[in-house]
């Protein structure tokens, strides 16, 4: 999902004068696509709702930091992409993660009729989230390294085995 | 025969394929059709369909900010509150002015003191929370409170250091009357509505 809002000034200019209105509009043009991106790099629905909330209100105590320097969308982004993150550490902390590095766990059957949208969600978090910010936000591997507080080797050993994953599981849906 | 690795394919793809890797590409058809897999994957990614949130959770989000803009106006008024008893405070010690230019000092810090006082006063006709600003109105508004915020910040700290008569002082007290005086202004002359 190609997100390319615009928000009129003077929206920005009203929340940034706590105008709730004005804050309102800001949640409504930018949910889904902040939903979308975190529910994409996490796994549990409930936790892409939490970081949502947690995002929106952020950028509305900081609103007013926000200085026009590149778009609004960029400035979301950022946060969200930093609070997902967050929580998935905070989950590799509790848990070691990652269903795609355990191949024979049960319910880990990959069957027929298996579309990408399946196999990515088949992905490690960690993974999912290297995948949709490089292909598809478009971030570099440089970028994604410094928010995940990686190197860029890891990004880009992630990417390459998430693909690889990718693929696997593809063929196996197809040949089932 | 060797064949390009997906690390090989994705730095082909990102334009940072090795040279043996974009040589091997041109000649080997299978690692040709890995790639071409790869892009149509990247493609397909980026065309899913975008994920809806499943409930609104504007109404946490605004129950939780209106919460802490109600915390941060009482902070702002137990504030205002302290720098007006310190005026009133300080009309009491003044009884007897010191003479001279310190004299002088002091008469003029107490004068700002009082005329902060009253546009303090002057603030509580109007309706903080419920008048509806143009977006206009409530940035200055919002630019307005900040600085004063900010210029009592100044002022706790210079009256613990300082007893009075000081230029810097009565200047700093000074300058919280005319960003009152424009405060009331901002909220007498305000506003109407603007919708979205």
């Amino acid at each position: 999902m190609t997100v390319a809002l615009a928000v009129p000034d003077v929206i920005v200019a009203r929340a940034q004068a706590g105008d709730e209105a004005a804050l309102e509009a800001l949640y409504r043009a930018f949910e889904t696509p902040v939903y979308n991106l975190v529910r994409r790099i996490l796994r549990r629905p409930e936790d892409a709702e939490d970081v949502l909330q947690e995002t929106f209100l952020e950028v509305v105590r900081n609103i007013k930091q926000f200085r026009g320097e590149g778009y609004l969308w960029g400035w979301i982004r950022r946060i969200a992409t930093t609070k997902a993150l967050m929580r998935i550490r905070r989950e590799q902390v509790r848990e070691t993660e990652s269903l795609d590095e355990e191949p024979g766990k049960p319910g880990m059957h990959v069957g027929a009729n298996l579309d990408l949208e399946r196999a990515f969600d088949r992905l490690s978090e960690t993974s999912r989230a290297v995948v949709w910010l490089h292909d598809v936000e478009g971030y570099t591997h440089e970028e994604i390294a410094d928010q995940m507080g990686k190197t860029v080797s890891f990004s880009k050993s992630q990417l390459a085995r998430a693909h690889a994953r990718l693929r696997r599981m593809l063929d196996e849906g197809a040949q089932a | 025969m060797m064949h390009c690795t997906m690390e090989d394919l994705g730095a082909v793809r990102a334009g940072e394929g090795s040279v043996w890797a974009r040589r091997h590409i041109t000649t080997c058809a299978a690692c040709r059709g890995e790639l071409e897999a790869l892009f149509q994957r990247v493609a397909q990614l980026k065309a899913l369909p975008a994920l809806h949130p499943p409930r609104d959770r504007w109404p946490a989000i605004q129950a939780t900010l209106r919460a802490e803009r109600s915390r941060r106006r009482r902070t702002w008024g137990t504030w205002t509150g302290s720098l007006a008893l310190a005026a009133t405070i300080a009309a009491v010690l003044l009884v007897q002015p010191p003479r001279g230019e310190q004299g002088k000092l002091h008469a003029e810090l107490n004068q700002a003191k009082q005329q902060s006082a009253t546009l303090e006063d002057s603030l509580q006709q109007y309706d903080v929370d419920g008048r509806v600003l143009s977006g206009h109105a409530a940035a200055l508004v919002a630019d307005l409170e900040d600085r004063i915020s900010m210029l009592d910040g100044t002022l706790a700290q210079q009256e613990h250091v300082t007893h009075g008569g000081d230029a810097a002082l009565v200047k700093l007290w000074q300058e919280r009357v005319g960003l009152m005086r424009e405060l009331v202004n901002a909220r007498a002359t305000r506003a109407r509505y603007v919708g979205l």
